[in-house]
């Protein structure tokens, strides 16, 4: 394809999380698989395949201690997560895209009409899509429900000095039910997303390459660089 | 010479006379007669002399041995009217004079006359060579129970005729037992209205081949156990209990963690919650008696057993072998009735979502490529 040597391009990247970003996401993503892991042997206790993870009474115990490890790193992982976005947004270093608006709803409906054929083009994003958005509220308010059953059920003697008993069991229920909410959605929703409708590494790397940027958010796209997103590049059609 | 006639006659009243004031030696008569039922009757015969009153032996440990034996006792147990008599478990002694008593005290006496009972009852025999009782013995302690010492030996009676009998008979060695159990409410309906559906101490104890109530074995099965009687609706419709309270254990955290070791390692000890842990064992009050362990004023007492730091909100954790209500236990209904709901909607919604977006993408890259 390559008319002539001087006529190489440079493939144009634009940054989308910052490294901390990038290492809070590992994270969450070798904590979250860990407590997974540990956790459904202990749910499902009463199956053979649990029977044969937790063969011994000290493989039960060791892997609660995986378990609650885990939950700690996590746990530490959250706060810091929440503790440096409020810092930052406060001193107006991150920018608050994130949070859902008015135009993530009409978005949702103009997506849906799209879907069932009944426009012919997807809405244009900005940062992050409402489909974005959504993984990240989803799993936001579904890991702190899961924090905070889990350290009620940890530390129940220590919680039912304030708090009604019955939450204990309420918070044991939600803690198992929570994971495999937010297990299913991970591997429905978002795995769909990020690997299946294209492959987006860019909570690896940090950046995203210029025909994403143009096909997945425009907006922000034209915000960053000032030119028209909708200008098909020669390799758009593949 | 006395004529013939004459000494039938001396004969027929000195029978006669004998019924008058041997009773016994005519009974032995009757022995002469061609048996009607196999085994050896020896019974009136041995009661001509041990029918006597005041008989006994003075053993070397200078206990005195009764051997007098009202005929009547004897009539009344269950083997004398099958025929079944003395010498069927009295073997050494074949004849008169018997052979001397060689035992040093009645203790080694009854425990070497009490091996008889193999002779016919050898699957009963057999298990109590298992039992703790047997143990108890091999370890020494001779007053540990043989086949005797409960059934009695002259005086063998169906032992559960009233059914209270099997208890008092426990009792006669395990007092205390015996006296809290008789407080609870299994043992009050037995001994005060002879209820036959609580149960008697063998119920749970088994009856010959009684274990060690006190191992791991024992504790991780005791909620099957319980659950014999506790899990039949029609037995607790009686009395208006739940029959769910095992299915709903088994759910709960000590109900899981019981069956799993129950399941894997039913040798290791393990201190997860069992059915007596909390109702109290020979002492099972009904839950609404304020002396119940599990009585709302003694529970959070109960669960400091195990849980030291449980503070007085602490009892309201626990649902109380109840279904999920909206009543007793609302948090747990709301949490319910949320993720009943959330888990397949989001499920259906997800994958409702994904797949149309793979329907539009693969139709719009039909279209590209057709362009």
């Amino acid at each position: 394809m390559r008319s002539s040597p001087a006529a190489v391009q440079t493939e144009r990247t634009f940054p989308r999380f910052s490294l901390g970003q990038r290492w809070e996401h590992a994270l969450i993503i070798v904590t979250f698989a860990a407590l997974l892991l540990t956790g459904l042997p202990q749910k499902y206790r009463q199956t053979s395949w649990s029977h044969f993870i937790l063969a011994t009474p000290e493989r039960v115990e060791l892997v609660r201690t995986i378990h609650h490890t885990a939950a700690v790193v996590f746990l530490l992982e959250a706060l810091y997560h929440v503790g440096r976005g409020l810092v930052l947004m406060s001193r107006r270093r991150l920018s608050s895209a994130i949070f859902p608006t008015g135009q993530d709803v009409r978005d949702a409906g103009r997506m849906i009409r799209y879907l069932l054929f009944l426009s012919p083009r997807p809405p244009s994003y900005g940062k992050y899509s409402f489909e974005q958005k959504f993984t990240y509220w989803f799993l936001f308010f579904g890991f702190g429900i899961l924090i905070a059953s889990g350290l009620m059920l940890w530390f129940p003697t220590v919680f039912t000095r304030f708090m009604p008993g019955g939450l204990i069991p309420a918070a044991k229920l939600a803690h198992s039910s929570e994971a495999i909410v937010s297990a299913v959605f991970v591997v429905l929703w978002h795995f769909y997303h990020v690997h299946l409708e294209r492959l987006n590494l860019s909570i690896f790397t940090g950046r995203l390459n210029e025909r994403d940027m143009r096909r997945h958010h425009a907006l922000e796209f034209e915000r960053l660089t000032g030119e028209p997103a909708s200008d098909e590049t020669p390799g758009d059609g593949e | 010479m006395i004529h013939f006639r004459t000494r039938l006659l001396m004969a027929s009243a000195g029978v006669a006379l004998s019924a008058v004031l041997f009773p016994a030696l005519v009974h032995a008569d009757r022995a002469y007669d061609p048996p009607p039922r196999p085994p050896v009757q020896t019974e009136a015969y041995c009661l001509g002399c041990h029918g006597e009153p005041g008989l006994s032996l003075t053993l070397p440990s200078g206990e005195v041995l009764p051997l007098t034996l009202s005929e009547d006792v004897l009539r009344a147990s269950v083997h004398s009217p099958l025929g079944i008599e003395c010498r069927a478990c009295h073997t050494q002694i074949t004849t008169y004079p018997h052979p001397t008593v060689d035992y040093a005290t009645r203790r080694e006496l009854a425990r070497s006359l009490y091996l008889v009972c193999d002779k016919c009852h050898s699957d009963n025999y057999d298990k109590t060579l298992d039992s703790m009782h047997a143990r108890a013995a091999a370890a020494g302690n001779l007053e540990a129970p043989i086949c005797t010492d409960c059934h009695g030996a002259h005086d063998v009676h169906p032992p559960d005729q009233p059914r209270a009998h099997i208890s008092e008979i426990c009792g006669r060695c395990h007092t205390e037992i015996y006296a809290s159990y008789a407080e609870s409410v299994h043992g009050s309906a037995l001994l005060q209205d002879d209820n036959p559906d609580v149960p008697v101490c063998t119920d749970c104890h088994g009856v010959h081949d009684i274990g060690d109530p006190r191992t791991a074995q024992f504790r991780v099965a005791t909620p099957e156990l319980c659950a014999g009687c506790h899990s039949d609706p029609e037995l607790m419709g009686r009395y208006g209990l739940s029959a769910d309270v095992y299915s709903l254990y088994s759910l709960s955290w000590h109900g899981v963690d019981v069956s799993v070791y129950r399941a894997n390692w039913p040798t290791i000890w393990h201190e997860s919650a069992v059915c007596t842990d909390c109702h109290g064992i020979h002492d099972i009050r009904r839950t609404d008696d304020p002396q119940s362990r599990v009585n709302p004023v003694n529970l959070l007492s109960t669960c400091q057993q195990c849980h030291p730091d449980a503070g007085p909100y602490w009892t309201g954790a626990w649902t109380g072998h109840n279904r999920v209500s909206l009543e007793r236990t609302p948090f747990v209904y709301y949490t319910q009735a949320f993720y009943s709901q959330l888990t397949p909607v989001v499920l259906a919604l997800s994958a409702i979502y994904v797949v149309l977006q793979i329907v539009r993408a693969s139709v719009e890259r039909i279209r590209k490529a057709l362009r």
